[in-house]
């Protein structure tokens, strides 16, 4: 029997248990309590005391001495004796967190703050992707890349760099310590906030309310929030033979060392970022994509600029390119082999690291959703209203479940207009999807907020304008080796209001910020070209642009 | 003579001369041109030739033989003769710019967009104090007029630049400032000292340096020595640097230049300043009543005590513009002086020294008097600025000692400190502090302070916002962008 998907009895109870000459251990499952026991033949169990125990344990509640449901083969398997069944009182709550990531920890503690009782299931650490295997580590790495990058423009500033040795592994250590921390401090922070942390997979049971288990344990609240998230797509082994030889952006995170050649497939953001991780880092890297371009639904500026960009550097594209196989060849590295349209089969071999970044999908197979008729989209993703409701009432979803918008503050604040919503008094509270600011961290990173040029085109027609900016920032003035930044204003309208903002530079990852408050405020050009520059910076450009 | 400050006769028109024997240069003073000659014996001279050549030259103008005015003493020592004098018209403009810094440039190329003849009058290279805007498109049609204006008399605003005048119906001073020193009757020995001039044209980093100063010069300049290997001291007068900004950023940036190794010399004034045997500097600091601090084997002493304005040889009072107790010129908040005609912009007049304020200034005038835009004129409340401390500090409007003067309780502050994501792998740590002071019952945003990596180019948008009368609710109603430090402004609580 798996003792680590059981709640134990506590030590002391099982103690007074062993005096009385009885060993036994609790089990839950699905809403029941299973005492179970090895020495099923001990006459004390006939006195009934075994049963006033849990009588006496759970006040209320009647001891059944028949299972009157079919019991997992684990439990009927085990050499151990049922002595008890009890059903479990299902635990009520206000309300009910599924997940325990970004979305889902905000709902909570805003929630809590609100004064909701509130409990959290979470089967994996806390933090969710973005902590985990998302937007902190992969930052970390963006640094350390950075640094590699930097490293080129030494001379340039006037030192000398000779030999500079980098470790993977050190950069690991330090960046797995770091994500510890921030799991303990998510876990302090609940408890500060009085919130249960329920550990394990959740699941949708029967109930008169909306009710979930979790190691057997039956839980139902007034509200209940999914926000499980998401995790990488891979091809199956029927669609890509080998393809189970390759790593995703989680296995990424768990590289003990630097791959000497690597390949990753996919155009999107997370595939941009880690190509360029590696690449700076001193990996012979290729990217394959399936057409000519990245992050084709950027606008068509950065697509095009953040190409060239990757070429630049060295990272070896791939265009209109499809991994067909994989195989592992006699030395126990990879041989990628890429179709390219009508041209021949190109064969990359002794590749140590195959990375997919192909896209994600939502965590929600396991939910037992079907129970209660929650509806999905057609990639899967569960369906919610502006309001993250879902079809089902009483039931919410919000952040990377619901496939739109896979950013972390997107599902933070959701989770926060949620429970503004649902224990603030706030009945309108919900978020605003339209003015997303985004940030990938590329070399050099992107930033984007609004429609893009084409987007605006399509919405508002000739009636658009568009302000354009191609400069080298101060910093590569002295340097042989140039990045230059780019710069796009979409207006549209007589007032020239700004729909969108667009720029691949050094720096623009914390220009973006303040651009979106004013965006978001409804600024036109004239409020940008009224604001003084900071001069010599580059967000200055934004505000002097002709 | 000082041929670099005269203007040449063109080679050709030389050239001839010299075929006829002749040798001879132009000068031009006060008004007038002179034609200076080594060989005035040459019996070609008599056959007036030459005068006849000077009024071909300058149609409409007489020839004069005799100088009716006191020539500058180079001239007269000099061992040329005067062969001719001639007045010179003063060329008219619609608009003179004196100086080709950010402030006159803009204010120029703006007002030759709109259509004004338009001249510069520049004694140096162009680019001004900030070097960066010194381009001048050629489509722009400015002239630019290189030497040191002054004004002169005239029925109109005359100025006169290597004895030519110029006038102009508008004149611009934007001649920029200067580092100020101190001078040695002050302390003894501070001509050993260098400014911020100096310090770039410093050919080798020095091993000693002690910067005086506490503002962001000072700040900026101590933290490039102290980062870059150099043993640095700064000088300060009080207990923190930048004292006129935020409390916590005085605060902050005190204790991280001191953290990053600078020597802070707390409320201390250097008295005395002196070259040792091996040529290197001695300086002396009083330290209020403790005993004298000497720092010996100083290599590089630096000067970052404040500006002070270019205007001192403008002749200035000629037109009986006022000046302020500092020396700069006083204007209205739509860059007038006091003398009609003749407006004032940049660190000239010695408020808000900064470049983009001197650009936004420049082109808010010329579009007044050339674009139709009456009322016209830059808006001194929300100047965003950024030091290049380390790390950086952005600021923009009202400290919380200048909000709670003006709104009393009415105000609410935000506060945040935290270490950046950067940070988070490494054992030095930097903070980054952030502070965001909001007045009134909509806590409209009225001043936002910060230090931290990063910061420079985080405040321009939030520069944007806060012009545009932003309230925390509109930061908060902003989603944010993670991980980056920028989103703590958003998410403030």
């Amino acid at each position: 029997m798996r003792m680590n998907r059981c709640r134990s009895s506590s030590k002391r109870e099982r103690q007074s248990w062993l005096q009385n000459g009885i060993n036994y251990w609790r089990h839950r499952i699905r809403g029941y309590e299973l005492a179970l026991c090895t020495d099923a033949w001990n006459p004390r169990l006939r006195t009934g005391a075994l049963y006033r125990h849990f009588s006496r344990l759970y006040t209320g509640y009647d001891v059944l001495r028949k299972v009157s449901f079919k019991l997992p083969e684990v439990v009927r398997r085990s050499l151990w004796t049922i002595i008890a069944v009890m059903p479990l009182l299902a635990r009520a709550f206000d309300l009910l967190v599924l997940g325990g990531g970004s979305g889902g920890l905000a709902c909570a503690r805003r929630a809590a703050e609100l004064g909701a009782r509130t409990a959290l299931i979470e089967r994996g650490p806390l933090g969710g992707t973005c902590v985990n295997v998302g937007c902190v580590p992969k930052k970390v790495m963006y640094n350390t890349a950075m640094h590699a990058d930097f490293i080129h423009n030494h001379t340039d500033y006037g030192f000398t760099v000779s030999n500079v040795d980098f470790s993977w592994r050190k950069i690991k250590e330090r960046r797995d310590a770091y994500i510890k921390r921030l799991n303990g401090i998510y876990q302090s922070n609940l408890e500060k906030d009085k919130i249960e942390i329920i550990p394990g997979s959740a699941s949708f049971s029967d109930g008169s309310k909306p009710t979930v288990e979790v190691n057997g344990q039956q839980y139902t609240a007034s509200h209940i929030v999914i926000a499980t998230g998401g995790r990488p797509d891979v091809p199956t082994e029927t669609e890509i033979p080998g393809a189970d030889f390759g790593i995703t952006s989680d296995g990424f995170f768990n590289l003990e060392d630097l791959p000497r050649q690597a390949v990753v497939v996919g155009a999107g953001y997370i595939a941009v970022e880690l190509a360029g991780i590696f690449n700076h880092l001193g990996c012979k890297t290729s990217l394959v994509i399936r057409y000519d371009e990245v992050l084709r639904k950027f606008d068509s500026m950065i697509s095009s600029n953040c190409t060239t960009e990757l070429e630049s550097d060295g990272v070896a594209l791939l265009k209109r390119s499809q991994v067909c196989n994989v195989s592992r060849n006699s030395s126990g590295r990879l041989v990628v082999t890429v179709v390219r349209g009508n041209a021949a089969d190109h064969i990359l071999s002794d590749v140590d690291c195959l990375v997919w970044a192909i896209g994600r999908k939502p965590n929600c197979q396991d939910l037992n959703m079907s129970k209660l008729g929650i509806s999905l989209d057609s990639t899967g993703h569960i369906c919610t209203d502006e309001y993250q409701n879902t079809n089902h009432s009483g039931i919410y979803a919000l952040g990377d479940v619901c496939g739109k918008a896979l950013l972390t503050p997107v599902a933070i604040a959701a989770g926060r207009k949620l429970a503004n919503r649902l224990f603030g008094g706030e009945a309108n509270a919900k978020l605003d999807y339209k003015n997303i600011p985004t940030v990938v961290f590329s070399h050099p990173p992107i930033a984007t907020i609004g429609l893009t040029e084409g987007e605006a085109e399509a919405k508002y027609g000739q009636n658009i304008k568009v302000y354009r900016s191609t400069f080298t920032p101060l910093y590569y003035a002295v340097t042989e080796h140039k990045r230059k930044c780019v710069m796009k204003l979409v207006c549209a309208n007589a007032n020239e209001q700004v729909v969108g903002l667009h720029m691949q530079g050094m720096g623009c990852d914390e220009i973006l910020q303040g651009f979106a408050v004013a965006i978001q405020m409804g600024a036109t050009k004239a409020n940008f070209d009224a604001t003084l520059a900071i001069h010599p910076t580059s967000a200055e450009e934004l505000v002097t642009l002709r």
